[in-house]
């Protein structure tokens, strides 16, 4: 067993809105090993997104807080770190993927101009000349090297040695030195006539394009870690099978741990290794996909199972789940799904059942009568 | 991002020093070369400014203007007579107290010296131009400034939030007051002169431009690219002066040219009420020259010594407000696409007159996935 790139303990994330606190997570617990694809599934309102900001912690605060718990990231908890080292983890170690990618290019600059600035905080944290999130005991200790004293500088040989050219051989300065690796990431991305491309503005694309480009733009930082919001809802279903397809192929080549967060069970079937399901802020169950999608042990993950429209029960209405999703300021006591649970009993109202610690763990006091669910 | 050089960095983890090897950090290289980018630039101006015509105007207007004011900088004996000149000219035998109406050799008229009106309006030119660019330019960067930090760090409860609304209850007080009567009340108070009234305006119209910098950039700092930015590593500092500095500046740009007509009338205002610019100077202005004929030359019968500084004023001002509109177009790259492109009436490329190609599908009639397909027909 590795050690995990990402361990999530116990967050609670709070938005803080006018007189009311919405619990926008509360109490997640989950670990991403290396290599691993996480699906993270839910309803519209559930916390994904906030999770999935709240990691990078990229939530503005005020209104978002954190108010317990711990983001392990590569052995360092990343809830205490001062905001003005983050940018160090941003990017190079944590890249994000958002769901909207018509706003999520900036409409000011060129293709190339977002993509080539992506490279260049890479390259600059590679060469030494940004500060650079390293795991260890001391990752954050990357603060500012000091100016170099005149006198080093003039007693520098002009000519530096091998070693040293090495490195300054592979520094990249010219225009043609950005070109060649912003057209490589566009074709990784799989865009046809990436010289053409590089010098359009973001709304002269079509959606799935300005995906694609967003999906350059993370993976041109060789992020360990990359979080995708909901990176294909915004688009139909043939460019969002384009997109599925391109990360996949893109995930053996790359190697980065996913986390994959969407409200499409189908989609991500299609993606992920382990399986996550939200309700109200709380993590209900986790576990393989398969024996998450096969045996669920949660009875909110069988009922969204049981309203997946199929295509060989044609007649009756589609199966839903009666009641509506709580308010996030007022949750229920106990058990947050128990309002609308078929095998509610009076000790759910009155205890918040536990994520157990096993593989395939569902929080439900009666986990293993779920099976006999219709 | 503006940390220092890379001298004594690692690289790539390996802890190798690369000393020496201080290449200058360098702003992002464009994707084609610079000669390139302003060559298509050029031409997508062009092709902005003929697809509107008004703005078109604007700009050969101001053009125009700032040319004729270079020549009034550096050739003046071009465009104005002196002095010396007007008292051997075609008036000479009546030097003083004659007033002529416009005439082929005084296209503006002259007054009661004998000055000719046009060379006055003319060497007014470069005095006024610099006068509106000069306040508007440090309302611009003084008032900008200001409303970029109060709208990009103004979080409620910490130091950023307090400076913020520090910034935007002093901008309030000035925005209070009416800014013609505020200046001049400033120039009451300070004195009399050219310098003085500049002061007075600049004094009170860097609040306009807080408050536009700041509504915009609090439009822009929520949104998705700038939360993308900052997921990619991007520095906060960075992020205010590439992300959000870039998509503030299009309306800002329009709205500061507008604004030089603007203020261009305004100190023409102060001018007129007679605490601006002396008149008659060495470096006339438009407002004080017509304060000076207004008081000395009844408008009924020497009507074109007041007209044409005013046609000036007005003529400065169009130039300037047409050029903002025509600004905003350039600017914002997505109508500077969609206006360049309904200008160059390229037509839609060549429909493939070929073959029409033939549509396959992999289903046939008798293949049960087909007549499935089909609805199930036999």
């Amino acid at each position: 067993m590795t050690e995990p790139i990402l361990k999530v303990e116990n967050l609670s994330v709070d938005y803080e809105v006018g007189a009311g606190v919405f619990r926008a997570v509360s109490n997640v617990s989950f670990t991403l090993s290396a290599g691993r694809v996480v699906g993270i599934v839910g309803e519209t309102g559930c916390g994904k997104s906030t999770l999935g900001q709240a990691i990078p912690r990229l939530l503005p605060e005020p209104p978002a807080r954190i108010r317990s718990g711990k983001i392990i990231f590569q052995g360092t908890d990343l809830v205490p770190v001062p905001k003005h080292k983050l940018p160090m983890v941003r990017g190079t170690s944590i890249g994000m993927i958002f769901q909207e990618p018509l706003n999520s290019l900036n409409p000011a600059f060129r293709v190339y101009d977002q993509i080539a600035e992506s490279i260049q905080i890479r390259h600059w944290r590679e060469i030494g000349d940004l500060p650079m999130f390293r795991p260890g005991p001391t990752p954050f200790d990357y603060s500012r090297r000091p100016m170099p004293k005149a006198e080093q500088v003039l007693t520098k040989p002009f000519l530096p040695g091998e070693k040293v050219q090495e490195a300054a051989r592979h520094r990249l300065v010219s225009r043609d030195d950005y070109r060649r690796e912003v057209l490589d990431y566009l074709r990784l991305v799989r865009i046809n006539d990436p010289e053409t491309i590089l010098r359009l503005y973001p709304h002269e694309l079509s959606g799935g394009m300005r995906q694609r480009i967003m999906i350059a733009m993370t993976l041109s930082q060789k992020p360990n870690l990359l979080i995708a919001d909901e990176p294909t809802s915004a688009l139909d279903v043939t460019i969002q099978a384009q997109v599925l397809t391109l990360m996949k192929e893109l995930i053996d080549e790359v190697h980065a741990s996913i986390l994959f967060i969407s409200h499409d069970l189908g989609v991500v079937a299609e993606m992920a290794d382990d399986l996550g399901v939200m309700y109200a802020g709380a993590l209900v169950e986790i576990g393989p996909i398969a024996e998450v999608f096969k045996s669920p042990r949660h009875p909110y993950t069988k009922a969204l199972l049981r309203a997946i429209p199929n295509q060989y029960k044609t007649d009756g209405p589609l199966p839903s789940i009666p009641g509506n999703v709580p308010n996030l300021s007022r949750l229920p006591s106990g058990c947050a799904f128990h309002p609308r649970c078929p095998i509610a009993r009076p000790v759910c109202r009155v205890e918040t059942p536990q994520l157990p610690e096993i593989s395939h763990a569902a929080a439900c006091h009666f986990a293993d009568e779920v099976a006999n669910l219709p | 991002m503006n940390s220092t050089s890379g001298v004594g960095g690692t690289e790539g983890g390996t802890g190798v020093p690369i000393a020496g090897s201080a290449a200058p950090r360098v702003r992002l290289p464009p994707p084609v070369s610079r000669g390139r980018q302003l060559r298509s630039g050029a031409v997508g101006l062009y092709r902005v400014l003929r697809a509107n015509p008004l703005s078109f105007v604007g700009f050969v207007l101001v053009a125009f203007t700032l040319i004729l004011a270079a020549f009034v900088v550096f050739a003046p004996h071009l465009v104005a007579h002196y002095g010396a000149e007007q008292q051997t000219g075609v008036y000479n035998s009546a030097p003083t107290l004659f007033r002529w109406p416009p005439s082929f050799a005084h296209p503006f008229g002259t007054d009661g010296a004998s000055y000719d009106i046009f060379s006055e309006v003319m060497l007014a030119l470069p005095t006024d131009l610099g006068i509106g660019v000069a306040i508007a330019g440090v309302a611009l960067i003084a008032g900008g400034g200001l409303g970029l930090v109060a709208g990009f760090w103004d979080r409620p409860g910490h130091l950023s939030g307090y400076t913020s609304s520090f910034i935007m209850r002093v901008t309030d007080v000035f925005l209070a007051f009416p800014s013609l009567i505020l200046a001049l009340a400033l120039v009451a108070s300070i004195g009399k002169g050219t310098i003085q009234a500049m002061i007075a305006i600049m004094l009170t119209w860097w609040p306009y431009y807080v408050r536009l910098v700041r509504g915009e950039v609090i439009a822009v700092k929520h949104l998705p690219y700038v939360t993308a930015a900052r997921a990619a590593g991007v520095r906060e500092t960075k992020i205010l002066t590439r992300h959000v500095l870039r998509n503030v500046l299009e309306p800002v740009v329009v709205y500061f040219t507008l604004d030089i007509g603007t203020v261009l009338v305004i100190f023409s205002t102060i001018s007129f009420v007679g605490v601006g610019v002396p008149y008659p100077s060495s470096a006339p202005e438009w407002g004080s020259m017509m304060s000076f004929y207004q008081g000395n030359y009844p408008f009924q019968i020497y009507w074109w010594a007041i007209t044409f500084p005013a046609l000036a004023i007005f003529v400065t001002v169009l130039a300037f407000s047409l050029l903002g509109d025509g600004l905003r177009d350039v600017l914002d790259p997505r109508s500077r696409r969609a206006l360049a492109e309904s200008a160059a009436h390229e037509p839609p490329p060549e429909a493939n007159v070929g073959e029409p190609p033939v549509l396959t599908l992999p289903l046939g009639r008798d293949s049960p996935s087909g007549s499935a397909a089909l609805g199930g027909a036999p």
